[in-house]
């Protein structure tokens, strides 16, 4: 149409959009939809930053379905769970970090207040029943996660209540067990059929359970303790970590000799210290190879056990020795009379693998007149010896598949660890138990699983003007002379804590709907939608009119915005 | 794809007096403020804007990017068009707002002699002034908003010269001895606080002023994704306070309850390059002289703060999820 | 009505009876009693009008340029340095195609410093693109005054009413004030379809780049030219409602046949009326009243000077260098014209030096004896160095 000139030269409103300034751009600015550290560290896959954000919304319906979509437990894992989200927490470089364990306990504890309803797909059952033996952790998150994908779920366990070592080995002052016992009730009554004293090897073989179900899921944790010698010597006494905790748990008595060693760097080691000194021991020794948590200790180098446990250990009066190893017993005939310690260390060797290394001349000698090994566990191989062969632990890809094995899964302390998924924790077999569900739902839809694959948020890269200093939210901590065997000794926050905690989340690397980009833009070439857009945001790029200054990005609260090369 | 963002555009759910599609420089700290101001004072206004950037790069006939009406008419009767004009919306009956708007150089310079005028006879106009310090629109000459020791090609470092030899001109003082009932300095890194003040001044009937630190990234001769940061720097060094003003009288200050040197301000700029030279002892002294400038503004204005705001420099706009912790 | 006023009272009187919405002025000397005349008729209640007493000449060009663009009959006076310095104004008024009045109340130009009536000020803006109407007399300065607002409104085209300064502006004349139901029959409501409105957000005053300046010139030529028309219509109309016309584009005194023909723009044409009269030899010359300097009427002009030998063009201005700047486009004018009369180029009256009746005489001879192809005719050479003569 030819231009017509208009008198004096007058132009009509906004007729600029006919000019097209995308055009000069180099780079272009998009949402990254980065993975939160939180999110990226959590064992369990769950997406703490964007159940966070529900909360800051004032949804925490909301927020716990999309906790539970990740991972069904937060009542259990928000008491238990080490936390690594939270050491991974970009807030503590600049304040500290979100109290993410206390807001998902209390999600969880409303979600068991409440009975709000899992997430589960209606419609007709698909076809294909899966068995899952096993209802630890990794096997309830396996049956709950194959649930809610409509499939049918055989949940077998050896024991009479469904828990596994989630109730074997974990103390009450952790975890109440009216808590445990709930959340349980609730996953099973999801649609999951519960068979409880039915045991692997003795009730049932696993060519049956293959032969009559499509797929099985072995979720049966680790048993057996693992051996353990030092230069061959063990004393004749020997109990190790694992079965005293259970047997206190089961008839609440331990061995209490006047100083103890416990050798081993995880929750058992700390748990049965902090029943042995109630118990009256007055010394109690915990020696491990690994490090306290602090800034000169790497992360993968830190004692896998819930941070304020060890601390509360320590208020308890438990005596630590990190980065240190038994050298030697020192034996008075059979029985132990103290041992010698020396300080290691795990450092790379000339292949780049850490491997320990213990220093000679820093040897010191305790003495004790006990030593109990916690060094872990491996899988006991009573009904799996032919798929286990001569090894500890199962090995399987992230999905839980057992090479040769099409529709045999594993998952929890019964995987074999590898660098991308540690286990040892609950929230690692929770992660496990889900992975493994997709896994047989993709066998079953004939599917290649994918894992997720987002870019990370670095620290340096949030822009920290546009928050606040805020105190991290303080959870009640029982006192030292009211603990006992059974009282929970941490508390949850109030409902107005938990939202207000939840409100100094960074989002990092998603989008705050903070108004940031819109509202800075020069160039009007930020939308602001009504509805969320299709991308979660609440935001769209006008590449007709984006320049590229980057100023979006650059003022972007939370990272959510990059810039990358125009193609 | 096209068409749904369109019709987005459509749909946003704030007005916006100035469009897309508008020629300004990429990270333009003026496109920003002028449309923050709209944004504001919203639709029911008249702009008259001087001659300069933002008058050329937003009306490139046959296409204009402002959805208010506007006019510009020559670089230094901004504020006696907009005299004229609420003359006549008051001899017609109208209720809609004028606002005078222009760059330093149609303020701080030659439109400075109407401005004055405009105020004097008390016209009912918001005049807003987009403070790049210095005249942008013909290739970056020194303005009288031009700060002490910048480079500007009319004030060339050498080795006689230190950049710009003079001060910056202290307009709102200026504009502060008119008694006028309102009078603000502003910067477009505290778009809560800007906007406030815009709606703060269209509530008043009287002659207001409004002074909007917006830094140019081709004058100033930083990356224009830093727009923002380099403003948020004048601001928390205290070199451009915000500070409101009635009647003449300092009714509020934005505290700076903790100064950033001013050399952070500086070192991301082209313009003080010269005062980083290494072993340039005019550089050094230069530097202390803008900060001992920024001293002194927080002693003037009372920066350091002992009110009970609790939103400073740090604090004025913060965000929560949903939008500004401050409206 | 018939009423002994000053030029500059009446002025404001008839502003005033066109109801302006917006005045815009800075007092200048010859202009200054048209200012205070309005102020008074502001301050007495018998003009409601929005005055807006600037801080210069700039400014006030500036409030009228921005009361016009909003849709108010817009009004401004000045004069030699104020018309100068609102210059740049002026060309934006009619730029955007804005319809203001101006009275100009001519003066010289600085330097020297002069305060005394010629034309060089609105000759140094003829080329702003605004309308220039010469008045001979107070009579036609008001009839005058009327109609370029109906003018201004007909074309959105800004105009200059020239008035001489002291000549006409500070003069007792009995004249004729029309009615105010004269006045109010004869102008339109202000309608300025461009106004600037929330309703409908136009933007005015837009940078036009190469691909669309020239033809942005070529539509306001255009208008400028209209004109024509349009001017002479507007004094026709107001002739039939009271019977007084103002000049129309140009008019012709004396004997239509004569072969010597005097043209002239202002009160020197009154002055030139009555000495034809009276004076021995008088009617040997037609004279004709420019009254329209812009635009300029060149057909009306071919078409009056049908038959002439001699014109002698009277200039009020200097264009140093090249002389008469009248007479030049006169000139040039009527070189399209089938026969071209010998143009005698001359200037007289600079700077407020009356023009005495005895003047009319002395150019009417130059008809005869013209010295040179330009020359200032009241120059005293005994004043001189003698180098400079």
């Amino acid at each position: 149409m030819p231009v017509i000139m208009t008198e004096g030269a007058f132009a009509r409103p906004g007729t600029s959009l006919d000019f097209k300034t995308g055009t000069w751009r180099s780079e272009r600015p998009v949402h990254k939809h980065a993975t939160a550290p939180c999110h990226k560290v959590c064992p369990a896959g769950e997406d703490q930053q964007a159940w966070l954000a529900k909360l800051q919304e004032n949804h925490p319906a909301e927020a716990w379905a999309r906790l539970v979509m990740m991972n069904p437990m937060p009542a259990v894992s928000g008491r238990v769970c080490p936390h690594p989200c939270e050491s991974a927490c970009n807030r503590g470089h600049y304040d500290e970090a979100i109290a993410i364990h206390g807001l998902e306990r209390w999600l969880g504890d409303e979600a068991i207040r409440q009975n709000w309803a899992y997430p589960v797909e209606k419609g007709p059952m698909r076809p294909g029943h899966v068995a899952v033996v096993g209802a630890g952790p990794a096997g309830l998150s396996a049956a709950y996660h194959l649930r809610r994908r409509r499939y049918k779920v055989t949940l077998f366990d050896s024991q009479p209540e469904a828990g596994g070592l989630l109730r074997s080995a974990i103390p009450p002052t952790r975890l109440p067990r009216d808590v445990l016992d709930r959340e349980i009730e609730r996953i099973l009554a999801t649609g999951i059929d519960f068979r409880p004293r039915v045991a692997l090897g003795r009730d049932v073989v696993l060519e049956e359970l293959s032969r009559d179900f499509d797929a099985v899921f072995l979720g049966i944790g680790a048993g057996r303790s693992r051996h353990w010698d030092v230069d061959g010597a063990v004393p004749a006494d020997l109990r190790e970590g694992l079965g005293l905790l259970r047997e206190w748990l089961a008839v609440g008595a331990v061995p209490t000799p006047n100083a103890v060693v416990i050798h081993g760097g995880g929750n058992t080691a700390v748990d049965l210290a902090r029943v042995m000194k109630r118990a009256g021991v007055a010394e109690v020794h915990v020696i491990t190879a690994s490090g306290l948590p602090g800034p000169d200790t790497d992360p993968d180098d830190v004692l896998n056990v819930v941070p304020r446990e060890l601390e509360q250990a320590m208020e308890e009066g438990v005596v630590f020795h990190p980065h240190r190893t038994i050298q030697r017993l020192i034996m008075r005939g059979s029985k132990v009379v103290g041992v010698e310690m020396v300080r290691l260390k795990k450092l790379p060797n000339a292949k780049g693998r850490k491997s320990r290394i213990a220093f000679e001349g820093t040897e010191t000698v305790l003495h004790v007149d006990m030593v109990i090994p916690a060094i872990g566990e491996v899988v006991d191989p009573d009904g799996v010896e032919a798929l286990l062969g001569t090894h500890d632990y199962f090995t399987a890809d992230p999905w839980g598949r057992i090479a040769d094995h099409e529709r045999v899964f594993v998952g929890g302390d019964a995987r074999d660890w590898t660098r991308d998924f540690p286990g040892g924790t609950v929230s690692a077999a929770i992660g496990d138990g889900r992975r493994a569900a997709e896994g047989i739902d993709a066998a079953f839809q004939r599917l290649t699983p994918r894992l997720e694959s987002r870019p990370d948020i670095p620290f340096e890269t949030l822009n920290l003007h546009y928050y606040e200093s805020a105190p991290r939210l303080r959870l009640p901590v029982l006192p030292l002379d009211q603990r006992n065997d059974s009282a929970e000794i941490e508390g949850g926050p109030s409902a107005g804590d938990a939202l207000a905690e939840a409100g100094r989340c960074l989002s990092c690397g998603n989008c705050l709907a903070c108004d940031n980009c819109w509202t800075l833009c020069p160039d009007s070439a930020v939308i602001k939608t009504v509805e969320t857009a299709s991308d979660g945001s609440h935001y769209v790029f006008d590449y007709d009119y984006c320049k590229g200054c980057g100023l979006c990005a650059a003022e972007c609260p939370c990272g959510f915005i990059g810039m990358i090369a125009e193609p | 794809m096209t068409d749904s963002v369109h019709d987005l555009r459509a749909r946003q759910p704030r007005f916006s007096g100035l469009e897309a599609g508008h020629r300004a420089c990429q990270g333009c700290g003026e496109a920003l403020g002028a449309r923050l101001v709209t944004e504001a004072a919203g639709p029911d206004v008249i702009l008259a804007n001087a001659t300069g950037c933002l008058e050329v790069f937003s009306t490139a006939w046959p296409q204009s990017a402002w959805r208010v009406p506007w006019i510009h008419s020559v670089f230094a009767n901004a504020a006696a068009v907009a005299s004229g004009v609420e003359s006549a919306l008051k001899a017609q009956g109208r209720r809609t707002k004028v606002i005078a708007q222009g760059g330093d150089g149609g303020t701080f310079d030659i439109g400075f002699q109407a401005l004055s005028g405009m105020l004097e006879r008390m016209h009912n106009v918001l005049y807003v002034c987009y403070d790049n310090e210095a005249y942008m629109n013909t290739g970056i000459q020194r303005s009288s908003s031009t700060p002490h020791a910048a480079r500007t090609t009319t004030s060339p470092p050498g080795r006689e010269r230190m950049g710009k030899r003079h001060l910056k001109k202290d307009l709102l003082s200026i504009i502060a001895a008119h008694h006028i009932p309102y009078a603000a300095s502003a910067s477009v890194a505290y778009p809560q606080d800007l906007r406030r003040k815009v709606r703060r001044a269209m509530e008043i009937e009287g002659p207001t002023f409004l002074l909007v630190h917006s830094p140019c990234p081709l004058g100033w001769g930083h990356d224009g994704s830093h727009t923002i940061a380099i403003a948020r720097l004048a601001v928390q060094s205290g070199l451009f306070p915000l500070v409101e003003l009635e009647r003449g009288e300092v009714a509020s200050v934005m505290p700076v309850r903790k100064a950033v040197p001013v050399a952070d301000y500086l070192k991301g700029q082209g313009r003080f390059a010269h005062l980083f030279v290494e072993g340039d002892p005019r550089a050094r002294e230069e530097r202390e002289h803008l900060q001992a400038l920024a001293d002194y503004n927080i002693e003037r204005y009372g920066l350091a703060g002992e009110g009970t705001d609790p939103y400073d420099t740090d604090g004025a706009d913060t965000v929560r999820r949903g939008g500004s912790a401050r409206i | 009505m018939r009423d002994a006023l000053e030029g500059s009272q009446a002025i404001a009187r008839a502003v005033g009876m066109c109801r302006p919405g917006v005045v815009a002025a800075y007092p200048i000397t010859p202009q200054t009693h048209i200012v205070e005349n309005i102020s008074k008729l502001v301050a007495d209640g018998a003009l409601h009008c929005e005055l807006v007493s600037v801080e210069s000449e700039f400014s006030a060009a500036s409030v009228v340029l921005g009361a016009a663009a909003a849709g108010s009959r817009a009004y401004t006076a000045s004069s030699s340095q104020g018309i100068l310095l609102m210059a740049e104004v002026v060309y934006d008024i009619a730029g955007m195609r804005l319809p203001v009045v101006m009275t100009c109340a001519n003066r010289a130009v600085s330097a020297p410093i002069n305060i005394w009536n010629d034309h060089q000020d609105s000759m140094a803006v003829r080329d702003s693109g605004w309308i220039q109407i010469h008045c001979t007399d107070n009579q036609q300065a008001v009839d005058t005054t009327i109609q370029a607002f109906r003018i201004a409104q007909d074309l959105d085209l800004p105009v200059m009413v020239c008035v001489d300064g002291f000549v006409l502006t500070h003069t007792l004349e009995t004249l004729d004030m029309p009615d105010q139901e004269t006045v109010d029959r004869y102008l339109p409501e202000p309608a300025f379809a461009r106004r600037l409105d929330s309703a409908n957000p136009l933007s005015m005053g837009t940078l036009v780049g190469p691909d669309y300046f020239t033809e942005i010139r070529h539509v306001q030529h255009r208008a400028s030219c209209r004109a024509l028309d349009v001017i002479a219509a507007a004094d026709r109309d107001w002739q039939a409602l009271t019977g007084r016309a103002s000049g129309g584009l140009l008019t012709v005194d004396g004997d239509p046949d004569a072969k010597i023909g005097v043209l002239a723009m202002g009160s020197v044409v009154s002055t030139f009326r009555e000495a034809m009269e009276t004076l021995p030899g008088g009617k040997k010359a037609k004279l004709i009243n420019l009254r329209t300097f812009r635009p300029f009427p060149a057909q009306a002009l071919i078409d009056a000077c049908a038959g002439l030998r001699h014109l002698v063009v009277v200039d009020r201005s200097l264009s140093p260098g090249l002389g008469g700047i009248l007479a030049t486009e006169v000139k040039a004018a009527l070189a399209d014209g089938p026969k071209m009369p010998k143009i005698h180029a001359v200037a007289l009256g600079l700077g407020g030096r009356d023009v005495p009746m005895e003047a009319w005489t002395r150019l009417v001879a130059l008809a005869k004896d013209a010295p040179e192809p330009f020359h200032i005719l009241d120059l005293d050479p005994a004043k001189l160095d003698p180098a400079d003569l």
